[in-house]
């Protein structure tokens, strides 16, 4: 029973094997313009491994939030392996990888992923025993409401994922507020999670995975703007 | 000559998810799911709509493509897609997929350029087309005058300065709120009208064989915000002389470099070719000069994957030459 766990929802391409434990991992900086990575990683840690490819059970994908055109990448190789191998697609969100991933006895756990645009999903949660809950719905928000949103109260937090993006003055340290890490979702994070979702069965049909783009597409421009007034005779 | 190797394709460069099967010289499948419906509403494709669609629809067409083939997936001897140029963001996702899935059966994984598929298209229904040949390759994206000397010699000899013959229907289309995509609206809207009605510029440039549309554009806009109930343009004699604008500007560059070559056959390609109006005068003037034509069928015309299965079987690929990603040039320059 082996794993294949992507994620490539920020900077990083990242892909591991595993089977209880981890066997191969691989994360390499992905720069503007290379799609190909992906595959290559993944074809380099499967023969890492010394496994078959029909050796692979399951694959946990990171579905973001994120880069959008990079989610999208992982989503079509996720596909495509799944739907050749014809095993089950177990999606995860990043926001809960990154929290469940930070380990904090009593801190808040606030998680952060750039989306690009100046806007980072965000979504809080607290510790329970054995893992994280979510304390608020995951939302979209800009540096300036980031900073409003952590300064709000004074419970102590730890702030994981991409706040080293983040303006260095805009939220400055101070004893209720942390950062830490993860400072960016891997598949290990991916991994952890999505491994429960399989064992107790809870995830969606191969063809009901959606992407977490937390966002409506940028629309530039409408039909109505364009139209002219003509008079046609009829 | 032809094996019986059975072909997997995918084309997603614009905003059809297409997905093809060949073995052979049988088409088992041609599915094409456009995404029209979509992008109706906005009047033309938006690139992160376009892919978000690409995204969420390549699975289902990849396993209904396999179903009606009533084939399993390991029955694929190769896979192949398009890996360029188009939108980066619908490229993508169908170049991924299409190389995971070959990665995962451990097939041969080609990729084909988008515009040596809609030349080699005709090949699907017509195994006699053989270069040299002069086609014509018109689309929202591109407008071209390419002549294949043999294959994998491909010369653009013109090209459009500004925008595609696609592009001009588009954009009158939406003007007049006649809909989109703009060539079939203006097509069907044109039926029955008089072509001769309005009198619009045939434009020319300085390179004989380029295309430049926006003059038309400029003139068409000019005359429609001039126009007075009282002058009694109809809707479709306005489409039909625009249309007829278009064709006629199309057939005389590329008239010019098939004469001026001398070769014996012609073909054309791009969802502009899916025009009737066009297609026509493509054989009329075929007939006249007593060339072989090749026009593929309005479907194969337009974007799809048959076209891409056949280039990879007839090994027009780019695997070799490019950097193993997707592009956004054409190899055909
Ligand atoms: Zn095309």
């Amino acid at each position: 029973m082996y794993s294949l766990s992507i994620s490539t929802s920020g900077k990083y391409i990242s892909v591991a094997i595993h089977d209880d434990k981890l066997i191969s991992s691989s994360s390499v900086l992905s720069e503007n313009g290379t799609t190909n990575l992906l595959m290559k990683s993944i074809d380099e840690i499967t023969k890492k491994s010394r496994i078959e490819k029909s050796d692979i059970n399951v694959v946990y994908l990171d579905i973001g939030p994120g880069y959008y055109t990079s989610l999208r990448i992982g989503l079509a190789v996720a596909q495509g392996v799944c739907g050749s191998l014809g095993i089950p697609l177990v999606p995860v969100n990043g926001l809960d990888a990154l929290a469940f991933a930070a380990h904090t006895g009593h801190r808040k756990i606030c998680t952060i992923i750039d989306i690009k645009r100046e806007e980072y999903a965000f979504c809080l949660y607290k510790p329970v025993p054995g893992g994280v809950v979510r304390d608020s719905k995951p939302e979209v928000l800009n540096a300036e409401n980031l900073k409003i949103k952590l300064e709000e109260d004074n419970d102590k937090k730890l702030v994981v994922g991409d706040w080293h993006s983040l303006n260095e003055n805009l939220i400055g340290e101070n004893s209720y507020i942390k950062f830490g890490s993860p400072e960016h979702v891997s598949s290990e994070n991916i991994f952890n999670i999505g491994k429960e979702l399989f064992k107790n069965k809870d995830y969606p049909n191969f063809n009901e995975v959606r992407l977490e783009y937390m966002r409506e597409p940028d629309v530039s421009f409408s039909t109505k703007s364009l139209e002219g007034k003509v008079n046609f005779h009829d | 000559m032809l094996d019986n190797q059975i072909i997997l394709g995918f084309e997603t460069s614009c905003d059809e998810t297409a997905i093809a099967i060949l073995k052979g010289d049988e088409l088992l499948v041609n599915t094409i799911s456009s995404q029209v419906d979509i992008h109706e509403k906005f009047g033309g494709v938006v690139p992160e709509v376009a892919s978000r669609a690409h995204a969420e629809m390549i699975r289902n067409i990849f396993h209904s493509s396999l179903n009606s083939a009533n084939l399993q997936i390991s029955d694929i001897d190769i896979v192949s897609t398009t890996d360029g140029p188009g939108l980066v963001g619908s490229l993508v996702v169908g170049y991924n997929f299409a190389k995971s899935v070959a990665w995962s059966i451990g097939k041969p994984f080609l990729t084909v350029d988008h515009m040596v598929g809609h030349l080699a298209a005709p090949l699907i229904e017509n195994r006699t087309m053989k270069p040299p040949f002069m086609t014509l390759l018109v689309s929202g994206g591109h407008t071209q005058i390419v002549l294949v000397e043999e294959w994998g010699n491909y010369q653009l000899l013109g090209t459009t300065i500004d925008d595609a013959a696609g592009e001009a229907f588009d954009k009158l289309s939406r003007f007049c709120g006649f809909g989109f995509p703009g060539g079939p609206a203006i097509q069907k809207i044109g039926k029955g009208g008089d072509p001769t009605k309005i009198d619009l510029p045939r434009p020319k440039t300085k390179h004989e064989y380029n295309y430049s549309f926006s003059g038309l554009k400029t003139a068409a806009t000019n005359f429609l915000n001039n126009l007075d109930s009282e002058d009694k343009v109809t809707r479709s004699d306005f489409a039909a002389s625009y249309q007829e604008a278009i064709v006629d500007s199309l057939l005389s560059n590329f008239v010019k470099a098939v004469e001026d070559t001398g070769v014996k056959s012609i073909s054309g390609g791009g969802g502009v070719m899916a025009n009737s109006r066009l297609r026509e005068k493509m054989n009329i003037f075929a007939e006249k000069k007593d060339l072989n034509i090749y026009l593929p069928t309005p479907k194969l015309s337009t974007d799809n994957a048959a076209m891409i299965c056949v280039a990879a079987q007839n090994n027009l690929i780019t695997n070799d030459i490019n950097t193993d990603d997707v592009r956004l040039s054409s190899i055909i320059v």
